[in-house]
């Protein structure tokens, strides 16, 4: 998921670090600015949490596989959204400078596709879900449906810089778009699980952690509805146009160029999720026939999933929850 | 706990190591910029960069084992993204702008394990912070830093503990939410310390500001 | 005793409830004067750590009234910021903080000087190890304490040497072994150069010359202590006075051996009686 060097172009890399730039500086203001002492020891914290839990592997239930957590949502749910936005910024700067997962350079967009979006959007999103549906269970499902948004805003907001990168015609946007937000709306399916189940664990044993969130400020709640719908077009891009589009591409592959696009789809994938191993269930992106079904398929398969994982988290939770309070009269 | 972490070369005593860090980075920003800006296909520039950045790490005694194993997990990557030029193209060209890109992130990522690895994380955050880097960040880069090991251990212990406690085969349910018990239980016991971590600032007479001896 | 000077620390009827509505602390009293070393013994869960922490403000306990010292009456009070309650659930309108130290009411206008004349030494090194360096971790204290840079260095300096660790300046804490560790805290401590030095279980988790060690720099330390411990030799061996906690009340207060030699008291409150006292009883040197 992390950009290296080289792959972006210097104008893209540019004006994404200070996008990134301007959120980060925004954000450590609020941070500066808040009445807790608390927040900064949390904060830093919070950021090392996310370092050392995105270590940890976890075993996918549909594959022998494994998937890790981003975190941003996680981290802006926890301890909100300014915070989570300066952790996220401090997890990938250090793993720019320790791991070397990412280049200096392309440090901006790694910022900004998976910190600023997943923290600040992906808490807007939350909250607006979680107000909706009172209790633990809107929680989750505002955890759930915010961690799989914002792993497919982040990928969709890649494969804009990529495209903006590599505008000498070479690269078809909407063609990566649909590719890239179809892949990550799988992708997406292990973070929101992996999301929904630490959140619903938190809200067993300590509930209090997660307090009722408050109304976001409102640049929050803006760029919340921004990439809500962002994410809701990809997802009906993914599901429904990108099929459309690959028959653009069986026309143009007719004339001349057919191997050579099949084999182009599979490069951004490759280069974009080398650390990921989440699989595809019978969804082959690159053969022309399976295309149009599997494109539709996993877009639709994704939504499912979120909805149906939060659903069962959601009980999980309230199941955990009711036990929790029998024995606590029990006890008391 | 993870043994690759890039700075552990960074407590040697060369020149490299012994340059002032805002030289460092400022050079190492210089290369990385310089190898971006260059045109497409400006070998002997190209190639002097390369054989700086050689030079610099040969002379920080940087193990050559140590950099092809960084080399083998970091190529690959790239040579796949450099290679999608040509192949968009029937293999008739763009050779070039692949070959530019190959040199490019080379460069740029050899430069930045160059400055990571002749210089401690701390001397590194306070030139940064002298450069402009905002305080707080800084602050909170060196903070998780430090905690980082700490939860590693901790991590490392837990699961331990787990292990200990689960045998036989089990469902990818159950491993599951115990990984998923486990990042919630390491979260936690996180925040629990960070609550008395700020005790343990506040004793100290800390009001809210970063001071640091520079 | 009795007669001492300016007491450095009194604590005059301390009470505090969990937020959760547990009581921790009820009605503690006690003075510690100047030079004192007093050792603060209990099982665990008694209340020792909450007591330390209201040495310096972490904490902010009620004052509860002594007539009618009901536990219900037992305020609650939040975590720093949230407390400027010190005094506000005082039934006989006594505006007093309960906790004073060098006659200074611990409340939020003090807290400055307090935590410049308390040092607190948590259980746990690596949650007062926060900095990325031994120089930077020893200088923190100095530092927020508004000394100029040579003082700091100066202090840094001689506060590491006295723990026995000069030259240990540029160390990541996270290569430390746990004794140096708790020592680097120790001197992050007396950097500030406190009157009272307050100690939460200073020699856990230490083998036994680290733990020699320790003793033998506290036993150096110029300021008033208040050690919290499960480690009674080494109680026996510090402190001259001794105070029992269980239940948030104090059982027990007077000379070490006289109360640590007592077998009923020490078994009423889950401690033993120390070997060496326990020996030195047996051959009839009896205590002191």
């Amino acid at each position: 998921m992390h950009i290296a060097d080289g792959i972006l172009s210097n104008e893209v890399c540019l004006g994404a670090g200070v996008l990134a730039a301007g959120a980060i500086g925004l954000s450590l203001r609020k941070l500066n600015d808040t009445v807790s002492l608390r927040t900064v020891p949390l904060t830093g914290m919070m950021a090392a949490v996310i370092f050392a839990a995105q270590m940890v592997k976890f075993p996918l239930a549909f594959a022998p596989a494994y998937g890790h957590l981003l975190g941003g949502v996680l981290a802006a749910i926890v301890v909100g959204p300014w915070a989570g936005c300066v952790a996220m910024a401090i997890v990938l700067f250090l793993q720019m400078a320790l791991f070397a997962d990412g280049g200096w350079l392309a440090y901006g967009a790694n910022a900004l596709n998976m910190g600023v979006v997943g923290s600040l959007g992906g808490h807007a999103i939350y909250s607006i879900i979680s107000r909706r549906f009172a209790g633990p269970r809107g929680k989750i499902a505002g955890a759930v449906v915010a961690a799989w948004l914002s792993v497919v805003a982040g990928s969709a907001l890649f494969s804009v810089e990529f495209a903006l990168s590599h505008r000498g015609g070479e690269f078809d946007l909407p063609k990566l778009f649909a590719v890239m937000t179809t892949l990550h709306s799988l992708v997406g399916v292990g973070e929101a699980l992996i999301t929904g189940g630490v959140v619903s664990y938190l809200l067993a044993v300590w509930p209090d952690l997660i307090d009722a969130p408050s109304r976001p400020p409102g640049v929050i709640a803006g760029l919340g509805r921004v990439v809500w719908t962002g994410a809701v077009v990809a997802l009906a891009v993914a599901a429904f146009l990108a099929p459309f589009a690959s028959e653009g591409a069986d026309a143009l592959e007719q004339t001349a160029e057919r191997f050579k696009f099949d084999k182009f789809e599979r490069t951004p994938v490759a280069l974009v999720l080398p650390d990921y191993e989440v699989p595809i269930p019978g969804v082959d992106v690159s053969t022309g026939a399976w295309h149009k079904l599997s494109v539709a398929l996993a877009g639709v398969f994704g939504t499912s999933a979120v909805l149906g994982i939060s659903l069962v988290l959601g009980r999980v939770a309230r199941t955990r929850l009711a036990a929790r309070d029998a024995e606590a009269t029990h006890a008391g | 706990m993870p043994g690759d972490f890039l700075d552990r070369y960074s407590l040697g005593n060369t020149v490299c190591h012994r340059l002032p860090p805002t030289l460092k980075i400022v050079l190492a920003a210089a290369v990385i910029a310089g190898c971006a800006l260059l045109p497409v296909a400006y070998w002997p520039a190209h190639g002097c960069l390369a054989c700086l950045v050689f030079v610099g790490l040969s002379l920080a005694e940087i193990p050559l084992s140590y950099l092809v194993h960084r080399l083998a997990l970091f190529l690959p990557l790239v040579l796949v993204t450099a290679l999608s030029v040509p192949l968009s193209r029937g293999f008739a060209g763009g050779w070039e702008i692949a070959a530019t890109v190959v040199i490019r992130s080379l460069v740029a990522f050899l430069a930045a394990l160059w400055l990571v690895s002749t210089t401690p994380f701390d001397r590194l955050l306070a030139a940064m912070s002298r450069l402009g880097m905002p305080r707080l960040f800084s602050a909170l880069l060196a903070f998780t830093y430090r905690y980082i090991y700490v939860l590693f251990d901790e991590l490392a212990r837990m699961k331990t503990a787990q292990r200990a406690r689960t045998f036989g085969k089990r469902s990818a349910w159950q491993r599951w939410t115990a990984t998923t018990r486990l990042v919630g239980l390491l979260l936690i016991r996180a925040l629990n310390r960070a609550v008395r971590i700020h005790g343990a600032m506040v004793s100290r007479g800390w009001r809210g500001d970063m001071r640091t001896l520079d | 005793m009795s007669h001492a000077p300016a007491p450095i620390l009194k604590v005059a009827h301390l009470s505090y409830r969990y937020p959760v509505g547990q009581i921790a602390l009820c009605d503690v009293n006690f003075v510690v004067g100047v030079n004192e070393i007093v050792g603060l013994v209990g099982p665990n869960g008694a209340g020792k750590t909450t007591l330390l922490l209201h040495l310096n403000g972490l904490l902010l306990g009620t004052r509860l009234a002594p007539r009618n010292g009901e536990t219900a009456s037992v305020g609650t009070a939040g975590y720093v910021g949230a407390a400027q309650n010190a005094a506000g659930a005082d039934s006989n309108n006594e505006s007093r903080a309960p906790v004073e130290v060098l006659g200074m009411p611990v409340i939020p206008e003090n807290f400055p000087e307090i935590r410049r004349n308390v040092g607190v030494m948590f259980q746990d090194p690596d949650d007062q190890l926060f900095c990325p360096t031994v120089r930077d971790d020893v200088a923190f204290g100095p530092l927020n304490l508004d000394f100029p840079r040579d003082e700091v260095l100066r202090r840094v300096a001689e506060s590491l040497a006295s723990v026995g660790l000069a030259g240990f300046e540029d160390r990541r804490p996270h290569e430390l072994s746990f004794g140096e560790k708790r020592r680097v805290c120790l001197a992050g401590v007396l950097a500030c150069e406190p009157s009272l030095l307050a100690l939460d279980e200073p020699s856990s988790n230490l083998d036994p010359r680290s733990r020699r060690g320790l003793i033998e720099i506290l036993k150096k330390c110029p300021a008033a202590q208040i050690i919290a411990s499960h480690d009674l030799e080494l109680v026996v061996e510090l402190c001259s006075r001794v105070i029992v906690l269980d239940q948030g009340r104090i059982q027990a207060d007077g000379p070490t051996r006289e109360i640590l030699g007592n077998e009923a008291l020490m078994a009423r409150h889950g401690l033993e009686v120390p070997l060496s006292i326990r020996y030195g009883l047996e051959f009839g040197k009896g205590p002191r």
